[in-house]
């Protein structure tokens, strides 16, 4: 009995890479079906710095990777020019790099490597690159500005997935993917779990791409495929608000915690690099000392660091290819890996796409399409470098925002900025859609709803990716319960609210513990006395 | 400037000590911060006659063997406010009553000693809703007074959320932390 393809390439994975792929698989006309354990960008997408990297960073060991950050950076303002700031980056050398080998000398050596990388890069003096950020150590003996930015992964990734849907494809969030469907050396799908329903289902392709980043490891092996992945745990704090506004990196060799990135009302520290076990890629906790080293560091590109609130702590596995011979997982290359497992390993139908990082998924999500089309015969060529992605579409958040009536409110500029063009699909149809649930990122009732209805959210974890619902200053502590019902509502199961709270304040909980000193400690208690007469799980009316 | 009994902070405990010792005579007076200053029982305090200084809050205090003599305020700098007993109601965390640092959890105002779990990682429960160690961090006592090196510092009564084992965070502490406060004031009346 012939096989019936519902479907030419499915894809596992819904990060940055996943997103990245369905998306452009479906702009060259497949038919694609995306699968993701949990919502989008839960792994190594949302746990990262979000920094646009210029490329600097890896000038002068990589110049590989260095060209490849600094193609992606460009195409990346255009194509998702709302997720991206411009914020432009310091690399700062201190008096301190002197005595490790890493002055001004250095610095010469550096900059030559950026320019010949194509990464327009300029040294300033001390002064100039304190007015330009005056949060920088005032200490600092040299300056190199380069096009670093930041950009939301959270927004990039829902966009792809948004961009994908609308080119028809497919996609499952809290669809566990179980098995391959196998016949001799030929993959013909994956068995899955609805994870919410607890539904077995089988979907068939042609090809599947694993693009499951450090979990990707794992979805080779049931293919009888071995990829030598290397969990390499990175660390990052977030501070209680924008400390600079320019990304700060330190001119040297690449360490921990030199990268301090403003995103949005935040700003973050990171990172570090540690190797672990596959077994505790799920549940990633940060050590207090990786939170000391990071404080250390981050002090040290900016010392009004130390008197700064943090807020919360987190850490993401980067999906490195390994390397025995270095044990701390620096010296690798961030390369992409596009493995073709019929000419590698004999399996038929099955593409792995992992390495790279998140600057560079759509080159990965291009490399990947282009082998799945070449199993499928398909010659239709890549367009994602040119099409902007939904939200990027209609240039700047100015002209967006005038689409409003009258003067847009608070709420309304930051949905703008948030959600780009497609702010046009926000309702703002009475006076409590204008009302702000969550006050540190002015959220409000109506971008809820739409996030609801259009970007597949389903908890508040969900919704905060898409919407920064609870992630500023007070952590949700003065809008979950707001927020839960009005989500709950928007779901049409009001009844679900307390749990949807519950497990928000959880979530926070456990960014919170490992930095719960100081402040943050004060915030915890504080915390605890909000939600004391009303338990998230007691919760009946607002 | 000379008090039987000066309590530092404004909070239940402190109101509740500060009037009930005000009433039964003795000369106080409450030095608060004033955000967390008890409204109902300040009227009572200053209608008993007791001395407020709101909006100013101790920096330092000058011991003599195992006593507290006097301390000092930010605003009234020069002057020395000197008492025969003390209540110290600073709160917890969130009022700074106490402090936790990477390292330690100390009593910032005089160094009083704390009882606290060393092992971070005992500190909090994963479930927000459980109950949570921090909670039960405070200060020491012995006798009702409070520890400092080990010693006790024999004028000096600890009172409501600074003391280990209080915490109104969770759950109502009303009826503790006030007789945390009457407890204090037998105390010092016994005296």
């Amino acid at each position: 009995m012939p096989v019936k393809n519902e479907f030419d390439v499915i894809i596992i994975g819904g990060g940055i890479t996943g997103a990245g792929t369905a998306r452009d698989c479906a702009m060259r006309g497949l038919r694609v079906l995306l699968i993701e354990r949990q919502d989008i960008a839960t792994g190594a997408t949302g746990r990262n710095h979000g920094l646009l990297h210029s490329g600097a960073r890896y000038a002068v060991k990589d110049s590989e990777s260095a060209e490849e950050c600094i193609r992606e950076n460009k195409i990346l303002r255009h194509i998702a020019a709302n997720c991206v700031e411009d914020t432009g980056g310091l690399f700062i050398t201190l008096p301190e790099d002197a005595e490790t080998g890493y002055g001004l000398d250095y610095q010469a050596t550096f900059l030559e490597a950026c320019n010949s990388a194509g990464i327009e890069a300029r040294a300033i003096s001390p002064r100039e690159a304190i007015d330009m950020e005056p949060s920088v150590n005032p200490t600092l003996i040299g300056a190199v500005v380069v096009p670093d930015g930041s950009v939301d992964p959270f927004r990039l990734c829902s966009a792809n997935v948004t961009d994908a849907v609308l080119h028809g494809a497919k996609v499952l969030a809290y669809t566990e993917f179980l098995d391959f469907i196998r016949e001799g050396d030929t993959i013909l799908g994956v068995k899955v779990l609805d994870t919410r329903s607890g539904e077995k289902a089988e979907y068939r392709a042609p090809v599947t791409v694993n693009a499951a980043g450090i979990w990707g490891h794992g979805v080779a092996e049931k293919a009888g495929v071995h990829i030598g992945m290397y969990p390499a745990k990175g660390a990052l704090l977030v501070f209680g608000h924008r400390v600079n506004n320019v990304v700060i990196n330190r001119c040297r060799k690449s360490a921990d915690g030199d990268i301090l990135v403003p995103g949005d009302s935040v700003t973050v520290i990171g990172t570090t690099s540690t190797k672990v076990p596959f077994e505790e890629c799920d549940n990633m906790e940060v050590t207090p000392d990786e939170v000391r080293l990071l404080l250390r560091e981050g002090c040290a590109l900016c010392p009004s660091l130390s008197s700064t609130r943090i807020l919360r702590a987190y850490a993401g596995v980067r999906p490195l290819v390994a390397d025995d011979s270095d044990p701390t997982g620096r010296s690798i290359s961030r390369g992409i890996v596009c493995l073709d497992h019929e000419s590698r390993d004999g399996v038929k139908g099955f593409v792995s796409i992992t390495g790279g990082k998140l600057m560079t998924y759509r080159l990965m999500a291009e490399l990947a399409t282009d082998a799945v089309c070449r199993k499928l015969g398909v010659s239709r060529s890549c367009t994602t470098a040119e099409t902007p992605l939904p939200g990027s579409m209609d240039g700047r958040i100015e002209s967006v925002s005038k689409r409003f009536e009258g003067k847009p409110t608070a709420g309304q500029k930051s949905a703008a900025g948030r959600q780009g063009d497609m702010v046009n699909k926000i309702i703002f149809e009475t006076e409590a859609d204008k009302q702000l649930i969550c006050e540190c990122e002015n959220v409000t009732l109506a971008e809820i709803k739409y996030a609801v209805r259009e970007l597949g959210v389903r908890n508040l974890q969900d919704l905060r990716r898409r919407t920064r619902v609870g992630m500023g200053t007070c952590q949700g502590t003065l809008c979950i319960r707001k927020a839960a019902k009005a989500l709950a509502e928007a779901l049409g199961q009001p009844e679900l609210a307390p749990k949807l709270a519950a497990d928000y304040l959880d979530e926070r909980w456990k960014g919170m513990r490992a930095v719960g000193w100081g402040d943050t400690l004060r915030e915890m208690e504080f915390m605890q006395r909000v939600y004391k007469y009303q338990k998230p799980y007691s919760y009946d009316e607002v | 400037m000379k008090f039987d009994v000066i309590i530092i902070g404004g909070g239940l405990a402190g109101m509740t000590a500060a009037t009930a010792l005000q009433e039964a005579g003795l000369k106080c007076a409450v030095i608060a911060e004033g955000l967390s200053l008890h409204n109902a029982s300040r009227r009572e305090f200053s209608t008993a006659g007791g001395t407020l200084l709101t909006g100013d809050r101790v920096t330092e205090g000058q011991f003599e063997d195992n006593r507290l003599l006097s301390v000092r305020t930010e605003k009234l700098e020069d002057v020395l406010l000197e008492a025969d007993s003390f209540i110290l109601a600073t709160g917890k965390f969130f009022s700074k009553g106490i402090v936790a640092d990477m390292d330690k959890v100390y009593e910032p105002l005089f160094g009083l000693d704390v009882e606290y779990e060393e092992d971070r990682s005992k500190w909090f429960d994963p479930s927000f809703t459980a109950p949570q160690k921090f909670l039960e961090f405070g200060v020491r006592t012995k006798d009702g007074c409070a520890l400092k090196d080990g010693k006790p510092i024999v004028n000096l009564f600890p009172a409501g959320e600074i003391l280990s084992g209080i915490s109104s965070a969770q759950s109502d502490a009303t009826e503790q932390i006030k007789k945390s406060a009457q407890d204090a004031v037998t105390a010092i009346r016994r005296k």
